[in-house]
């Protein structure tokens, strides 16, 4: 990525070009949420000096834009917490500690918990090649249908019931829908190869 | 009594995913609910343990998201109304977090005084270039 080169060198001119082109998108990303103008330009204004400072750590594979929501949702997420409006989740569940603590749901099990970070990278990266595969499949083939029901069902965690009556279509069309989608994607796992147990969810 | 909240929302709240009025809800609810704090926890715990859902990886990698470039598109009516339709559910319905703000500066941009945002702009790059490599922060 040419921009983040010239930035990383020093360029000021590189650097005032990404403020021009990404403080609006993260002005109104920042503004949802916070009642105070100023208080969002802040965040903005903490975002930028934050991806400054975190640049040499900045895996330029990652969409910048992306980089940069996750940069500003954690400016936003201490400021909500300075004022009091967002709570602080404790680390732990109470009662437990580090050492006993084992994952409830669908987790990797116990062995993958045990492999490089590199190696989960890789996992999931290969599912995401997977469900992005579908996605553009159904876009080409205007299988529109078939996006939103998978969307609602995992990305908003709605129910088949919840999905059909938000689509207006019937629970078995939904249902079939899922069906279609998780056997491609478990089919994608077993062709890369991937250990049943790293997406225990594909096999709900 | 605590309303409900789904496994795959409260994942997103943790990364600040989702519509400003859910987040707000699920705020106000965790002030009152000890045992919500304690789920919450919970998830928390299992990402870092590793534990990753279909729907965080979709949403990290906005594998459903149009491009900017098509919101644009979107607001000049140019594409096809199949797909209008689509990108109104992804972020009405959905609530994508990321589309709802580039399509609010993109409107925005449509009837903001270009001065009110190059003074924004220019105040970003005075109190942050003094973090460019080799600078002293002069604009």
């Amino acid at each position: 990525m040419l921009l983040i080169r010239r930035i990383r060198e020093g360029d000021a001119e590189a650097w005032a070009e990404l403020i021009d082109r990404f403080e609006g998108r993260l002005l109104a990303f920042v503004q949802g949420r916070t009642r105070d103008r100023n208080a969002a330009e802040d965040v903005v204004q903490e975002t930028f000096i934050g991806l400054l400072t975190s640049l040499p750590n900045y895996d330029s594979r990652r969409p910048l834009e992306s980089y940069l929501f996750s940069i500003a949702a954690h400016k936003l997420t201490d400021l909500l917490r300075r004022e009091g409006r967002r709570p602080t989740v404790p680390l732990m569940p109470p009662g437990e500690s580090t050492s006993g603590w084992q994952p409830q749901g669908y987790q990797r099990g116990p062995s993958s918990l045990a492999r490089s970070a590199e190696r989960h990278h890789l996992e999931d990266a290969a599912l995401v090649a997977a469900m992005r595969k579908q996605i553009d499949h159904c876009r080409r083939r205007g299988q529109w249908e078939k996006l939103q029901c998978a969307e609602l069902l995992f990305v908003r965690g709605l129910s088949n019931k919840e999905t059909a009556a938000v689509l207006d279509l019937s629970e078995q069309t939904v249902a079939n829908h899922k069906y279609e989608f998780l056997a491609k994607l478990r089919a994608s796992v077993r062709a890369g190869d991937l250990p049943r147990e790293v997406f225990p969810e594909l096999y709900e | 009594m605590t309303e409900a909240f789904r496994k795959t929302e409260l994942e997103a709240y943790l990364d600040e995913a989702l519509p400003a009025e859910r987040m707000a809800r699920i705020e106000k609810a965790l002030r009152g609910s000890p045992a919500l704090v304690e789920r919450l926890a919970t998830i928390h715990a299992e990402r870092n343990a590793g534990s990753i859902s279909l729907g965080r990886l979709w949403r990290e990698h906005r594998l459903s998201c149009p491009t900017r470039e098509q919101w644009g598109s979107f607001l000049l009516g140019a594409i096809s109304a199949e797909a209008t339709r689509y990108m109104t559910f992804h972020v009405e319905v959905v609530g994508c977090r990321y589309c709802q703000a580039n399509l609010a500066d993109l409107k925005n941009q449509q009837t903001e005084q270009p001065d009110i945002a190059s003074t924004r702009r220019r105040r970003y790059f005075q109190t942050s270039a003094g973090h460019l490599r080799g600078r002293s922060g002069d604009p």
